[in-house]
């Protein structure tokens, strides 16, 4: 802890100062924001001096401001006196999305969407491969069944920066896919959570180097055994003043080291010079878990700089008490957050608290902010505005996707707005501000709150009223299967388990169906917005799940243990996840049959399709095309592919690009195919067999004026599809 | 589908895979029927109970060499379309389970026509 770094307010404005003078070198001014709103000035800096003890923060705060939320669920919580954080740049101008892909998202507000385009749906048929580069890291020993790497690569300059699933950082050319260099941080396969993933890095240009030094640009990962590391945007070598040789131990008041436990998948943002990031907490080990702490870090030091930890705001702003952790149990960040360098926000789409199934012994704090996205302000590391999709969730509706930051073309003028897509399919337009609904947030009764906890389940859930992907509640006439037999299998399964449409509550005495399952609706590749056109391109998943609480004698029976009782690496990723996991702490443990699956057969025992895609018109919410995603050429009864090229929709992990060509690009899909869509027609122009699985989000970028479309064919264990370590460039033959 | 040509096939291949078809449909009918009934009594669907039920009546009448076993069989058949398009309408997909097997026992049963007698008591004769 560099606690040395909280200095008073004086100082800082004129640090603040000093930073606003020095032009920014590397940027485009295109999406520039005027400076004049750069310097966080809600801050008043004669308050904010005594604060560098932790605790002194709490007295300052008038009443807590819950905001009577009428049907929305935002509430402004904090007060607005809140010290400024030192450390902490003012805001600048942020690469833009072309030649470039600069961020995870692309642009940086991560809407996928690019200006290019040359590649059109004229041309697109004559796509042909540029390049293969293969990163080299596929599983060993225990690590098989366990790769997810979900790789997507920056677009830097004339380079592709990428992570591999275990972390190791690789430079390749953009036009050729040469390797320029590689750091291998030596991640062990004891490290991997559920899932071996590195979805993405960040790059930060420090201000004050020249171009020419050592990591005056760095690229920054967060790895599975909880490390930040920076290393040298040309080199690759480890930035030395960054932490402790280039790395920061994310593990540091964390609690005891239990590897796989804790672990960054997505990639770190970069907002006003801090590094903000959360991490993974496998689920359903334990209510004991570690803390889901949200923490920012000095980009250029690597010094820690604030802690926003759900269950002690105030307290462990600078960290916990000696000898303490942050607050176990909270609900964590697994995925991308999203930087609004103007307003020095970041938001954050939480996850749902450790143990998923069980409510009865949350917190507060667990409940309040729980499957929430969250605008944090990383000047004070305090939340500005909370916004719940799910009350009491016990689904494991974590927000998964990464939200996109638009103007949104209002009736009354353009409006800060960012797009917030859902597990359970709902799409949210919020305010970036203020965190309110620019649509109506509806109030869902709920059917039951079944028999475990009734009192512990909300009577109502909110809902969207601006898109929802969901389809209508399953009926006993969505059941498929083969033949009549498994049909009518599934049929009984059906009249034997719980359902009570939406939101049906998990239940112990028999199993229950949960629609949407915990993969979507919308997961982990987000949405794409055209922000020319105003079309958001989602694809998105229709499959439910088959769940049962099992009490805690036929857990112990069954011998489900938590990670931090199991010898490190002994458990095969090839279970799905909630698949007999503990949730030690609770009553319950609980078995996950993700996709309801058949006994008899392994197919789904709801019919196709599985997945699919839309584009959705961004002003009015209305669906302008949908079509299934993903044929069943590699799907079929007991594992044995049909090799039929019919357009069966799958399930698919992996989001989309959207050129200004009028193309989505999109893997995402289980039939390890690549595809260019018209965007105006949905309809397939293109396609590509991939050699693995291509659940990642693929990005293009120009080189040499020419454009080029890149995925990771990297493969997906939970996904059952091949894993690869393929990255693959295609671009139009010179004429 | 005459008395001679069902009576010369009676020891030979086509007596055999008489046997084996009504065999096979019955005990998809019974699989099919005992399903159906725990099905009916969750509170679902009738139609797997009647289906069942027509499938184990239809190799009742194939072992019998009946030619009824046909009319019976397109019945069930007909009813399913019927049921099919009633329940999910033109989703292709959805009528995979639904259609396909049935079709194809329909194909089957239709081919062995050659080897039902049209008169019930032509086998009441004894061997």
């Amino acid at each position: 802890m560099r606690r040395t770094l909280i200095i008073v307010a004086p100082l800082l404005t004129l640090a603040v100062a000093a930073h606003a003078q020095t032009p920014s070198a590397d940027t485009p001014a295109a999406a520039a924001p005027p400076a004049s709103e750069a310097p966080a000035t809600s801050t008043p800096p004669a308050s904010a001096a005594p604060a560098p003890s932790s605790g002194a923060a709490a007295g300052e705060t008038p009443a807590e401001a819950d905001s009577p939320a009428s049907t929305a669920d935002a509430t402004a919580p904090v007060a607005p006196a809140a010290p400024e954080k030192t450390g902490v740049d003012v805001a600048r101008s942020q690469p833009a999305v072309g030649a470039d892909w600069p961020f995870y998202g692309g642009g940086s507000g991560a809407t996928r969407y690019s200006p290019l385009d040359q590649i059109t749906p004229q041309n697109v048929g004559g796509l042909e491969r540029a390049f293969v580069y293969r990163t080299g890291d596929m599983p060993t020993g225990t690590a098989k069944g366990k790769y997810a790497a979900e790789t997507t690569p920056l677009k830097v300059g004339d380079d592709l920066l990428m992570c591999s699933a275990k972390n190791v950082l690789i430079s390749i050319d953009a036009a050729d896919g040469t390797e320029n260099w590689r750091y291998d941080p030596g991640v062990s396969n004891d490290a991997i959570p559920y899932s071996a993933s590195c979805r993405g890095v960040a790059t930060y240009t420090d201000p004050d180097k020249g171009a020419d030094e050592a990591c005056a640009t760095r690229v920054i990962e967060g790895t599975i055994d909880a490390r930040l590391i920076a290393v040298d945007i040309a080199t690759g070598k480890p930035c030395e003043e960054f932490g402790e040789n280039g790395a920061v131990d994310l593990w540091k008041d964390i609690g005891k080291r239990v590897p796989g436990w804790y672990a960054v998948t997505a990639p770190p943002v970069v907002v006003r010079g801090i590094i903000v990031t959360g991490a993974q907490v496998k689920d359903g080990q334990a209510e004991d878990a570690p803390s889901g702490v949200i923490r920012g870090f000095d980009a250029v030091t690597g010094a820690f700089v604030w802690a926003f930890d759900l269950g002690a705001p105030d307290q462990n702003i600078d960290g916990p008490p000696e000898g303490e952790t942050y607050t176990r149990g909270t609900p964590n960040m697994w995925t991308a957050a999203v930087a609004d360098e103007e307003l020095g926000y970041v938001y954050l789409p939480l996850g749902n608290s450790s143990v998923d199934y069980y409510a009865g012994n949350r917190s507060e704090a667990e409940n309040d902010y729980s499957t929430s996205l969250v605008a944090l302000d990383v000047t004070t590391g305090r939340p500005v505005w909370t916004f719940q999709t799910v009350r009491r969730d016990v689904w494991d509706y974590d927000l998964g996707s990464q939200v996109s930051l638009v103007d949104f073309p209002a009736e009354s003028g353009s409006v800060p707005a960012l797009v917030l897509p859902s597990k359970q399919g709902d799409i949210y337009i919020l305010n970036r501000k203020t965190g309110e609904s620019l649509f109506g947030v509806e109030d869902f009764t709920v059917a039951s709150r079944g028999d475990v906890e009734p009192d512990d389940l909300a009577q109502s859930q909110p809902t969207s009223a601006y898109h929802t992907l969901r389809g209508p509640d399953l009926t006993e006439a969505d059941m498929w299967g083969f033949t009549p037999i498994d049909q009518l299998w599934c049929r009984i399964q059906f009249r034997l388990a719980n359902y009570s449409g939406f939101f049906t509550p998990p239940s112990a005495d028999r199993p229950y169906i949960q629609y949407p399952g915990y993969n979507g609706g919308s997961d982990w590749g987000s949405v794409a917005v055209d922000t020319e056109d105003g079309i958001i391109v989602a694809n998105y998943n229709d499959i439910p799940n088959f769940n049962r609480l099992i009490p805690r004698a036929e857990a112990d029976e069954r011998g489900l243990k938590p990670i931090n009782e199991t010898p490190a690496g002994a458990k095969g990723g090839a279970n799905a996840e909630g698949e007999g996991d503990p949730q030690t702490g609770s009553p319950y443990a609980i078995d996950v049959n993700a996709g309801w699956r058949s006994a008899l057969t392994g197919m789904p025992c709801t019919r196709p399709p599985y997945g699919g895609i839309r584009a959705i018109d961004l002003k009015t919410g209305e669906t302008l095309w949908d079509r299934p995603l993903g044929t069943a050429r590699r799907n079929g009864p007991f594992g044995i592919p049909s090799y039929l090229p019919f357009n069966i929709g799958t399930p698919n992990n992996g989001g989309s690009v959207v050129t200004a060509g009028g193309l989505v690009f999109i893997g995402a899909a289980t039939d390890d195919l690549f595809r260019a869509i018209d965007l105006k027609t949905g309809k397939t122009l293109w396609q590509d067999v991939l050699p693995a699985g291509g659940q990642a989000n693929p990005i293009t970028y120009e080189v040499n004026g020419e454009e080029y479309v890149l995925i990771a064919a990297t493969g997906h264990h939970f996904m059952e599809t091949p894993v690869g370590d393929y990255i693959i460039a295609y671009k139009l033959p010179k004429s | 589908m005459s008395d001679n040509s069902a009576h010369g096939a009676r020891r030979g291949g086509g007596f055999w895979a008489l046997l084996a078809l009504a065999l096979v449909i019955g005990v998809l009918g019974a699989v099919i029927l005992a399903g159906g009934a725990w099905l009916i009594a969750l509170g679902g669907s009738w139609y797997y109970g009647i289906a069942g039920l027509g499938l184990v009546l239809t190799a009742i009448l194939l072992v019998r060499r009946q030619m009824a076993a046909v009319y019976l069989y397109l019945a069930v058949w007909v009813s399913t379309l019927v049921w099919a398009y009633w329940e999910v309408g033109l989703d292709l997909w959805a009528q995979v389970p639904r259609l396909v097997a049935p079709t194809l026992v329909l194909i089957a049963v239709l081919c062995a026509i050659p080897a039902l007698s049209s008169r019930p008591t032509a086998r009441q004769v004894p061997a």
